[in-house]
């Protein structure tokens, strides 16, 4: 669907030949086939086994560490604690990737040592003939422990008195907005609502659970293939074990999901360490029940929203106060933080504004990176509370939106200036239409419509001086090359690079080959997180393409006589754009460029647009750079009798810029209607004093595949994006409106609002309860 | 990490109790609960009698007086059977909505029946049809109505020399309605949260034979007499049919667990109860 669009940064109509396009992506074929492999495929010679004692309390002194036993236990060897490692024992658990980190105080013990902090904290490791008997020795090891007094709650956290688990405070980051005059913009309002908000924890559920294989190799480089979404952690394994950079090799074949759990470093340390001590590979698969506790679950949020707005439906200030809990470690807590606080007013023009955020420190699963990082769970409040607004003014809730939707031009929550589309309202507009009619309420079933839009930024925090290398070659024999150590991580992320650089050189991305996931070989391309795979990395690919384009051209506009300009690439030939019978193949063409000493390859770097940061006081700055809007609805029927809610249709329209392949991209767009329903309806950790309860696929609840609702995907084209062919990240922004939507749906429903989530049939049901009660009063 | 364990695989039903009798194993059906449960920790046994390759286990046998099911038919094995719609309505409607298609391929009916779990599913439809279960031993054989079953918490009168072999009932009377409905915190793969079967039968605008069944609301699935014994004899009004769900829901002690209070099983009991008579009665009637 392409509009007309007259953003800034629109790019004018261009003859794409693929990008687009539906096409099968080039991973397809070999994970249909079952011949994909994963990082727990990998067996090698003499290979033994890891496993991890993980502590199975929250908060304790760790008196004594007894490991004789598994010791002395035939076929183990070797059993390591935190007294067997490098003085420091930390490793830095920080924004990972190019920019490096160590900005915030983020590193974590490797293992625990006086005492653990969390559930889960890891306290020895063990390697062995098999992983039957590492297991062994892990039941020999005894620990002995003290249970000491933990806190577990993030505003308790902050509480004077309160047990300290990080720094002097238990305040492991705090923001602020000023902007405006609040006083002055509540004064100017007819109406004042004040609601708050909280969500739970979710797990990221991956498939794959953490998986690696390290070893050192002939040249005594420490290697290791992991799962993991991020390559550039070799950096933080080397300073972890104090070796060079340069002498450990990290690697991610195909990954079997991440969401932001393979974000920071998993299992890659342990192993590192098991290989050095026994100078053998060694393997690990984390169990199901040990990836629970292995890696950080989303952030439960606790948001506060006071809104002033006219009877008209303008906003004219907003008071928020967003807690998140950190959990035991800091990890990307500051960050997700930041997130949260950009996210909170959602995609409104919000003029005179306060918040205060502020992530606390508990003995609670440390939190860490989670698809929609922080946003989401911003956008959630702010979407209710949206809801609420409408309902107290009695306005439709799209209208009140619309009065209120951020555009181009316009300063969002830091004053950042937002210059590409903004097309909230058409997308909106969209969702609502393609969920049809609204069913009549019919004996215990009732039905509801929920909206939910969003604004949710692509690529990483410019202060972070993100970049991303790429490079593009044409083989002799006119095939085409991309070597880019980005991850695949399962969302098309190498096939993207084939079918950009293949339209750029007019070859199908079927016949290009991309080198991925390995930084060694390849140039580095930065994690695939944020939702800036696609943005950076396909950057990259378009430019060094670009390059070898032009130099191709060049040479041809000399062989045909004609000016570079009036030559196309496409279709494996290339050919005179007003004549296309004169022409040559791609294959002749690479021969001949190549005989006349054409440079036919290209290493380009992308750097996303830098900033230094945000006003502390004001909380003014610039912070990333662009962002993504679109809209999800969900139609809902809700049995009063029972509380269950089914999802019947969920419908996700959005501006992804371009897109690049239209098949990938409605993938996201349906995998996020599960993950959102999962959030809104059914997920959560359940901890008990910080220990997890429900840490199996059969207690911890996501959708399965007879919970699928319906699902359409709506995509809108405004080429106003900072990726390749103005294409902007759409991982997780298609993400960020589902749960609201399909929480707004069952207030709609029930008549009634429920603020905690998930929306469980028990709440449902005490909330339609409570309403009766209320009616039958009044 | 699944402990490690010995396991015969006997090709024969004496072998098998043979193996039961002598070697003191456990049997071993389609494992959907024995291995999570070994896994986890909460089932310790490491002696183990595959049922897997007896024959003669794994059938349905439909005639005028009798639905029989071997003890080793599978979930999918029932919904499959496209006579089983009229067969046992609800224990159709049990079958399809019982996990997802992998474990309905491997679950059998016997291991259901004989795990004990108060929201094992297929037992309340069981119980609604009034069946009856078939147990053998070296030393003989013996059929317990399915209502005699149950002792308490996965605990039955099954000795452990004994095997069920099979499940069987009289086909529903003509008319008549037979319902089922699981609530559960998501459609695929979940534990029941509270499950209701009911039976009605009517003749001349009486209702000639009402059973009914909950699941998860007490220490093992249990037929709800007393409000059965309401409805019998009686054409059922709301108000009748609120009673007897307010004597069904008197008969639940549930607990609180993971999934849900106890507060709301009671409640759900009560309104699903209520909710599958009315829907019975009206089909019946
Ligand atoms: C993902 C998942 C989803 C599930 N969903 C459901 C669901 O929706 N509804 C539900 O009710 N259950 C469900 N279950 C539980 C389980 O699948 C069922 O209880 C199943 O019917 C058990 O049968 P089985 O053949 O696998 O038994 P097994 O696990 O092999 O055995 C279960 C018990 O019965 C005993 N046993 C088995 N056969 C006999 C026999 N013939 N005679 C004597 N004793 C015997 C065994 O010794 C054992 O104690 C689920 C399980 C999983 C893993």
């Amino acid at each position: 669907m392409n509009q007309v669009d007259t953003s800034p940064n629109a790019i004018a109509n261009v003859n794409l030949r693929q990008v687009g396009k539906n096409k099968p992506r080039n991973d397809a074929p070999t994970k249909v086939y079952g011949k994909a492999i994963y990082a727990g495929d990998f067996y090698l010679e003499d290979m033994l086994f890891a496993k991890v004692l993980h502590s199975d309390r929250a908060c304790a002194n760790i008196k004594s560490v007894d490991t004789s036993a598994a010791k002395a236990l035939a076929g183990v060897h070797s059993v390591l604690t935190a007294d067997d490692l490098p003085a420091t024992n930390a490793v830095m658990t920080d924004m990972p990737g190019q920019v490096g980190g160590g900005t915030k105080n983020t590193k974590q013990p490797i293992l625990a040592k006086e005492c653990v902090r969390f559930h889960g904290e890891p306290i020895a490791l063990v390697a062995a003939e098999s992983y039957e008997l590492a297991q062994q020795a892990l039941e020999l090891i005894v620990v002995d422990y003290e249970e000491t007094e933990g806190v577990y709650d993030a505003f308790e956290a902050q509480e004077p008195g309160s047990p300290i688990v990080y720094g002097d405070d238990n305040i492991v980051a705090a923001y602020k907005i000023r902007k405006g005059d609040i006083e002055k913009g509540f004064a100017e309002a007819d109406y004042i609502l004040e609601n708050t908000f909280s969500s739970q924890y979710q797990e990221q559920a991956f498939l794959e659970p953490e998986a690696a294989v390290a070893w050192l190799d002939e040249h005594d480089i420490l290697n290791i293939r992991s799962s993991t979404q991020v390559v550039e952690h070799f950096r933080a394994v080397a300073d972890a074990l104090g070796l060079p950079h340069n002498r450990v090799h990290l690697q991610a074949p195909y990954v079997g999901g991440g969401f932001g759990g393979k974000e920071v470093m998993t299992i890659e340390v342990w192993l590192a360490l098991l290989a050095m001590d026994t100078k053998r590979p060694v393997k690990l698969i984390q169990t199901r029940e040990n990836s629970f506790i292995s890696h950080g679950p989303r952030h439960p949020f606790t948001f506060t929203h006071k809104t002033g707005v006219t009877k008209d439906g303008k906003i004219t200030a907003m008071k928020i106060k967003a807690t998140s809990d950190a959990g035991a470690y800091a990890k990307l807590s500051p960050y997700i933080l930041l997130y949260a606080t950009v996210g909170a007013t959602g995609p409104y023009r919000v003029d005179n504004l306060w918040i205060d955020s502020t992530s606390a420190a508990t003995n609670n699963l440390p939190t860490c990176a989670y698809r929609g990082f922080g946003t989401m769970q911003a956008n959630t409040a702010c979407e209710a509370q949206m809801e609420e607004l409408a309902k107290l003014i009695g306005m439709d809730s799209l209208e009140l939106r619309r009065k209120n939707f951020i555009q181009t031009g316009d300063p969002n929550t830091t004053g950042q200036i937002i210059r590409s589309s903004v097309w909230s309202d058409q997308c909106a507009t969209k969702a609502l239409e393609a969920l049809g009619d609204r069913p009549e309420n019919a004996d215990h079933l009732v039905y509801g419509h929920g909206l939910a839009c969003y604004q949710q930024s692509y690529g990483r925090i410019r202060w972070m001086k993100d970049t991303s290398e790429s490079w593009v070659g044409l083989e002799m024999d006119g095939t085409l090359i991309v070597r880019c150590a980005v991850t695949d991580i399962g969302a098309g992320q190498m096939s993207a690079l084939a079918q950009i650089a293949g339209e750029v050189l007019g070859v199908p991305m079927g016949e290009v080959t991309v080198y991925f996931g390995d930084g060694h070989v390849n140039p580095l391309a930065g994690t695939s997180t944020a939702s800036r795979a696609l943005y950076m990395t396909g950057k990259a690919t378009e430019l060094a393409a670009v390059n070898v384009r032009d130099n191709l051209l060049e040479c041809m506009a000399e062989y045909f006589g004609v000016s570079a300009g009036e030559l196309d690439l496409g279709d494996s030939k290339v050919f005179v754009l007003d004549n296309p019978e004169r022409c040559m193949s791609t294959k002749e063409m690479a021969k001949h460029c190549a005989a006349q000493g054409v440079h036919r390859h290209s290493l380009e770097i992308y750097r996303a647009p830098p900033s230094e940061g945000l006003d502390p006081e004001t909380g003014q700055g610039e912070v990333f750079p662009d962002f993504t809007y679109g809209a999800h609805a969900a139609k809902v029927s809700v049995d009063i009798d029972t509380g269950e809610v089914t999802v019947i249709k969920s419908v996700g329209a959005h501006d992804v810029g371009q897109s690049i392949n239209l098949r990938a991209v409605e993938g996201q767009i349906e995998g996020s209607a599960l993950m959102g329903q999962g959030f809104a309806l059914s997920e959560e950790l359940i901890l008990e004093k910080g220990v997890l309860k429900n840490g199996s696929f059969s207690e911890y609840l996501i959708p399965t595949s007879e919970d699928v609702p319906e699902i359409e995907s709506i995509v809108l084209e405004s080429r106003s994006g900072l990726g390749p062919f103005g294409s902007k990240g759409i991982g997780e922004p298609v993400f960020a409106p589902v749960a609201a939507s399909i929480v707004n749906a069952v207030a709609d429903a029930i008549g009634t609002r429920i603020h905690d989530l998930p929306l469980t049939p028990e709440k449902v049901l005490a909330a339609v309860n409570a309403k009766q009660t209320q009616e039958a009063a009044e | 990490m699944l402990p490690p364990f010995e396991l015969s695989q006997p090709q024969t039903l004496p072998e098998a109790l043979r193996a039961l009798a002598e070697d003191g194993g456990q049997p071993l059906a389609g494992g959907t609960n024995l291995f999570p449960d070994l896994r986890s920790g909460r089932e310790k046994g490491d002696q183990f009698v595959s049922l897997a390759l007896v024959e003669g286990l794994r059938y349905i046998k439909h005639t005028e007086q009798r639905i029989t099911l071997g003890s080793g038919t599978t979930m999918s094995d029932i919904v499959h059977d496209p006579k089983m719609e009229t067969a046992a309505p609800a224990l159709a409607a049990a079958a399809k909505i019982f996990a997802g298609t992998m474990v309905r391929t491997a679950a059998t009916i016997g291991g259901n029946v004989c795990c004990g779990s108060p929201s094992a599913d297929t037992v309340p439809p069981l119980l609604t049809l009034a069946a009856d279960v078939t147990l053998s031993s070296a030393s003989g054989e013996r059929t317990v109505p399915l209502d005699e079953f149950y002792t308490d918490y996965k605990k039955t009168v099954m000795k452990p020399d004994e095997l069920l072999t099979s499940v069987s009932w009289a086909p529903p009377a003509p008319g008549s309605a037979h319902l089922f409905y699981k609530l559960a915190r998501r459609k695929g793969d979940a534990i029941t949260v509270t499950g209701v079967s009911v039976m009605i039968a009517a003749d001349a605008g009486k209702c000639t034979t009402a059973r009914v069944a909950l699941g998860s609301v007490a220490p093992t699935v249990f037929r709800a007499h007393e409000a059965e014994d309401l409805l019998v004899g009686q054409a059922l009004t709301p108000d009748l049919i609120e009673q007897a769900a307010k004597a069904a829901a008197h008969q639940c002690s549930p607990i609180d667990d993971i999934r849900a209070t106890a507060d709301y099983r009671l409640q759900t009991a009560h309104a699903l109860t209520r909710r599958l008579i009315t829907q019975a009665w009206k089909q019946v009637a």
